[in-house]
């Protein structure tokens, strides 16, 4: 009679990418996002902060760079023993390019928040802190074509903290994304709130219990959907995310090696940068 | 004289980018404007998968990201992928023309429909998620694909007589689906341009020469695009990206995978 296996080994794992390295008590914050719901104890989250990184997504010179660093990120999931992949970023960097080279589930926020959304009601609205995000939902709404269902956005024009998050700033910052969630109801008619940012995980429950329509919080509802996929033994098609003719490991792993050495000899970026930034300073030389 | 440069999307030897610079022979240009052509430091060898659109990207952003700097007074992109576009319009004032945006808006002058003739089916599945994501499919017909591996670097030379015809029964299938212009769906199909333009009833936009073109046009009219849309970064970081690009260069042939 063939050994019974221990609960821990029938555990599904996945894997988090975050698209800046951290460390301590920011990576801590990122992955407090598991916790905001139960998903059982049947699944790990397993976080991995990317090499290198640019500095906050506002354009699209830091998608680029973002799809880029999230690919090397995520290349070994796989034989690493991980069961799904997601994307701790709306702007899905990385997802497509993480489709075409892995067979397990890769989640990209962005898309599955949009499309849940609209599994919830007809049509939906965005609340984001910032508007320089903006341009972060047009990719993903212009890959479905799903302009028609979008009323639009209120922001508090804030520029985030991208690695302490909403910490310290609740009292301040609350209330304010509340009278904007109350704006995008009234007068956007959304019938559905997106939050614009994994980053904002930590008001979702506080907008939800004061608002009178579904808030989704684009980290814990892509950990859901990765858990689903996996339950439902499904995964991206192959037909629309080929595979590469050949896989280019070692070439995107020395390109990050590098890029993270060059980062090493420039000044270090942190903290809400954006705000004091604009417009472009050229940090590395 | 205006100064252009054009982006080769794949790391290749002198002969390879005077295949690409043969596309000027497709177009008629004033006197005042000089073309320069410059491969990428590194790339993808192929162009099939997303995993080699987001190498696309990184290479020729990088291999572009100078042009202004250099004295450069426009960018063309040589790949129907326009990758990289936008991020470039996000660093450059100078325009920036990429030539599958370029060439459906301007199918669009000449004709209500248009189609987009590509290769194989790889580069039929990008073509029309771009079509989609620039929001153009209700003006577009059909993507056709005549199902021929594109060679990128030696393009068509010497195989005309087994890739020809096939490209023009495909063009005949999309004007039987409603299409009144037709766009090659790569500039490295620029050599059959001539000979199938010859035989069809319907214009065929070639799309590199367009792009080549239309930068004359908006240098005359002193026109760029504008900043809205193509927001600058917060922060350059270009010694990272040219970092990456040189460590990729020096992998030797046969040994990206492992």
């Amino acid at each position: 009679m063939p050994a019974k296996a221990k609960p821990h080994d029938q555990r599904k794992k996945v894997l988090v990418l975050v698209p800046f390295p951290m460390s301590g008590e920011h990576l801590d914050m990122r992955i407090a996002q598991s916790r905001t719901l139960d998903f059982g104890p049947g699944i790990e989250f397993h976080y991995k902060p990317v090499k290198w990184a640019g500095t906050n997504f506002v354009g699209p010179y830091d998608y680029v760079i973002g799809d880029l660093t999230m690919l090397e990120a995520g290349l070994k999931a796989q034989d690493d023993g991980y069961d799904a992949v997601c994307i701790d970023t709306m702007s899905d960097s990385g997802v497509a390019a993480l489709r075409a080279v892995l067979d397990i589930p890769v989640v990209g926020p962005g898309r599955a928040t949009i499309l849940t959304a609209m599994l919830l009601g007809d049509k939906f609205g965005m609340l984001v802190m910032w508007d320089r995000w903006l341009g972060l939902y047009k990719k993903v709404m212009d890959e479905l074509g799903v302009w028609h269902k979008y009323v639009g956005y209120q922001s508090i024009d804030t520029p985030p903290d991208r690695f302490s998050l909403l910490g310290g700033e609740e009292k301040v910052v609350f209330p304010k994304l509340l009278k904007a969630g109350e704006r995008l109801v009234s007068e956007n008619k959304a019938d559905v709130i997106i939050l614009g940012s994994t980053s904002m995980h930590q008001a979702r429950d506080f907008l939800a219990e004061n608002l009178p329509v579904p808030v989704i919080s684009p980290g814990p509802l892509s950990y859901g959907v990765a858990q689903m996929l996996i339950t439902q033994k499904l995964a991206q098609s192959r037909k629309a995310y080929p595979r590469p003719v050949g896989r280019s490991d070692v070439y995107l792993h020395a390109m990050l090696d590098a890029a993270a050495a060059a980062a090493k000899t420039g000044p270090k970026v942190l903290g809400s940068e954006g705000a004091k930034a604009a417009p472009a300073a050229r940090k590395s030389r | 004289m205006a100064k252009a440069l054009v982006l080769v999307p794949f790391a290749m030897d002198a002969q390879g980018v005077a295949n690409r610079r043969a596309q000027m022979k497709g177009v008629r240009l004033g006197p005042d404007i000089d073309f320069d052509f410059k491969p990428v430091t590194a790339g993808p060898e192929m162009y099939v998968s997303p995993h080699d659109f987001v190498l696309m990207d990184m290479a020729i952003f990088e291999a572009g990201l100078e042009a202004q700097n250099d004295g450069y007074d426009a960018v063309c992109i040589d790949s129907m992928s326009d990758s990289a576009l936008d991020a470039l319009r996000s660093v450059l004032t100078i325009p920036v023309i990429g030539p599958a945006k370029a060439s459906m808006l301007f199918a669009l002058m000449l004709g209500n429909k248009f189609a987009i003739l590509c290769q194989w089916e790889y580069a039929q599945i990008r073509t029309i998620k771009l079509v989609r994501s620039l929001g153009l499919e209700p003006f577009c017909a059909c993507v056709e694909n005549y199902d021929v591996r594109p060679d990128y670097v030696n393009l068509m030379t010497g195989k005309e007589d087994e890739t020809f015809p096939p490209m023009l029964a495909a063009c005949e299938r999309a004007i039987a689906r409603g299409a009144d212009v037709l766009i090659l769906g790569s500039t490295t199909m620029h050599q059959a341009h001539e000979w199938l333009s010859q035989r069809l009833p319907v214009p065929l936009v070639n799309p590199g020469p367009l792009s080549y073109k239309l930068v004359e046009t908006v240098l005359g009219l002193g026109l760029t695009h504008s900043p809205k849309p193509y927001p600058k970064p917060l922060v350059e970081h270009y010694d990272m990206i040219h970092a990456m690009m040189q460590a990729a260069a020096k992998v030797p042939k046969g040994r990206r995978t492992t």
